[in-house]
């Protein structure tokens, strides 16, 4: 678990010293498989800061890629700097809010059962068809 | 414009999807809070994606200039819709350099003007066509660009700097009309040249009335005319060879500059061959007019490589006038022109050799095989100008930084003093 984690920050540290953004997503999978590990091992209770980590792999992700571009010597106002950077700041506040209602959801007393794990699976896989097809209807 | 969209677009959709099987699968709620923000990029970056609307206007605010100088350029961008960052780039030739940043990032509101001043620097000659500008429109988070090349293509020619020329080398022969050149010929002008017996026909203002007295008959003065003369440029534009920016066809395109403002500042006709892989020549004339057509001349010029075999006889009669003093500035590279300056002189044209050196931008490798090449290289150069010197052609080699003046003194001594050798 500690190596998976190890390995993703490593990875991470390569992609910023070496530019090499082809790397990056491999470097989230990793550190996101290593608390999925971790939860996995431990068990306990749903864990609370999830949101926090998820705000930070996306922030942790975007901030590599403006790194990244930023080495393109492409000198910008501060208007520009700031814009992306209030971007940056409403994803991250957005992504904390959302995630935290995932949790907050998830703590909300109601039955289990195949019905809801079939909604589940069902929402699942809606909120990735649509991301899919937005993201393939943009490109 | 030519629409980029970030591949982290479709990673972030990706990993969303990844966690959110992940938790149905292990039934674990984290693993879907996780994959919450990277869905909400994805949707939000995908909903985000607008094709902007992005308008420029490129402008110079001259089409000549000098070497040194600076020339204005403007770019005057404005975005009916707004651009969060809009990247503006203007590709600059060798020989322009900008003073402020380019490329350069900026913000457009919604209907906003921006105009954008980027002194250029001209360090070099040339002609060049400034523009279009590559414009890149990004959204707030680089999620997609579009790109384009937008604005007219402004043509600006920078002249070379001329060299202040002390000395200029005086042709044997002058022609008919006037001009600065003091003829060894005799007739009317301003300067003295011999005193002679009266003869019927002088004018009573040509006697020389003490000489008169002084022989008991009348005697008049004779002068040398003022006339032009006719100069050619040849410039041998086979090989160039070059180093840190700075070669010969550089040095050539100066001096042949240089020369031709001076002699036309003397009311002399100056006419230009490019005798290269490219031929081309200006038939020789005077004026300012002229003395622009070279420079054009010579700021379009290049070196072409080419294996066809050329002599002068493919030169109209009217490039090379007869009398004309024939100025060849050339690296004594390339065998074809080396062969055409002797077939020049053999047709009886005054004909003064100025060697753009190429040594300074050689340099020699380390191992002793491209040593002895070297030196052989060097002797086979030197055998070269022995040929031209024999056949009664000055020849001076000039070097990178030494001024022109100093191989226009060396020739001017070397016709000066050298005299005809008969066997």
């Amino acid at each position: 678990m500690l190596g998976v984690g190890a390995f993703g920050a490593a990875l991470l540290t390569l992609v910023l010293w070496r530019g090499m953004d082809e790397a990056l997503p491999w470097s989230l999978i990793s550190l996101g498989i290593a608390y999925t590990l971790s939860l996995v091992l431990h068990g306990g209770p749903v864990d609370s800061a999830a949101p926090l980590l998820g705000v930070g792999l996306i922030a942790c992700a975007e901030l590599a890629v403006w790194s990244l571009e930023e080495r393109q010597p492409v000198p910008a106002e501060r208007q520009v700097v700031m814009g992306r950077f209030r971007a940056l700041g409403a994803l991250a506040g957005s992504g904390l809010v959302a995630s935290g209602l995932v949790i907050a959801l998830s703590a909300a007393p109601s039955r289990g059962g195949l019905a809801w794990t079939a909604l589940g699976a069902a929402a699942a896989v809606l909120v990735v068809a649509v991301a899919t097809l937005l993201v393939h209807r943009a490109g | 414009m030519t629409r980029i969209v970030s591949p982290r677009l479709a990673g972030y959709a990706g990993l969303a999807g990844i966690g959110l099987l992940a938790g149905l699968v292990l039934g674990r709620v984290e693993l879907v809070a996780l994959a919450a923000p990277f869905a909400l990029a994805a949707v939000a970056g995908a909903f985000l994606v607008r094709e902007p609307s992005v308008a420029l206007a490129f402008a110079v605010d001259r089409e000549r200039a000098l070497e040194g100088e600076t020339v204005g350029a403007t770019l005057e961008l404005t975005s009916p819709s707004g651009a969060d960052r809009v990247d503006v780039l203007l590709p600059l030739p060798r020989g322009l350099r900008a003073q402020s940043p380019n490329p350069r990032s900026l913000r457009l509101a919604p209907g906003e003007t921006r105009t954008l001043e980027l002194p250029l620097a001209c360090t070099r000659w040339g002609a060049f066509a400034l523009g279009p500008v590559l414009v890149r429109v990004r959204d707030r988070l680089g999620f997609a660009s579009w790109e384009t090349r937008l604005g007219d293509r402004e043509p600006l020619r920078v002249y070379p700097k001329v060299e202040t020329l002390h000395g200029f080398l005086a042709p044997h022969e002058t022609q008919v009309f006037i001009g600065n050149q003091v003829s060894r010929a005799k007739g009317e002008g301003i300067e003295f040249s011999d005193i002679r017996e009266w003869a019927p026909g002088d004018r009573v203002r040509a006697i020389n009335w003490r000489a008169s007295a002084r022989r008991g008959e009348l005697h008049v003065n004779e002068h040398h005319p003022e006339r032009n003369t006719d100069v050619v440029l040849f410039l041998d534009t086979f090989v160039d060879v070059e180093s840190n920016e700075r070669g010969t066809f550089d040095m050539t395109v100066r001096a042949a500059t240089s020369l031709a403002h001076r002699y036309l500042q003397r009311k002399d006709r100056v006419g230009l061959v490019s005798f290269g892989g490219f031929l081309s020549w200006l038939v020789p004339a005077s004026g300012t007019r002229q003395l622009y057509r070279i420079v054009d001349s010579l700021l379009q010029m290049n070196v072409v490589l080419s294996f066809a075999t050329k002599g002068v006889d493919i030169l109209p009669p009217r490039s090379l006038p007869p009398k004309a003093l024939v100025i060849a500035l050339t690296p004594l590279l390339d065998p074809r022109s080396a062969a055409a300056l002797l077939d020049l002189r053999a047709r009886g044209f005054d004909l003064v050799v100025v060697e753009v050196s190429p040594v300074p931008f050689v340099q020699p490798g380390g191992d002793e095989l491209s040593q002895l090449s070297y030196r052989l290289w060097r002797l086979s150069r030197e055998a070269l100008r022995a040929r031209y010197e024999q056949a009664g052609v000055p020849v001076v080699e000039w070097r990178d930084g030494v001024p022109l003046n100093i191989p226009l003194e060396e020739v001017a001594a070397f016709r000066r003093y050298a005299r005809p050798v008969r066997a």
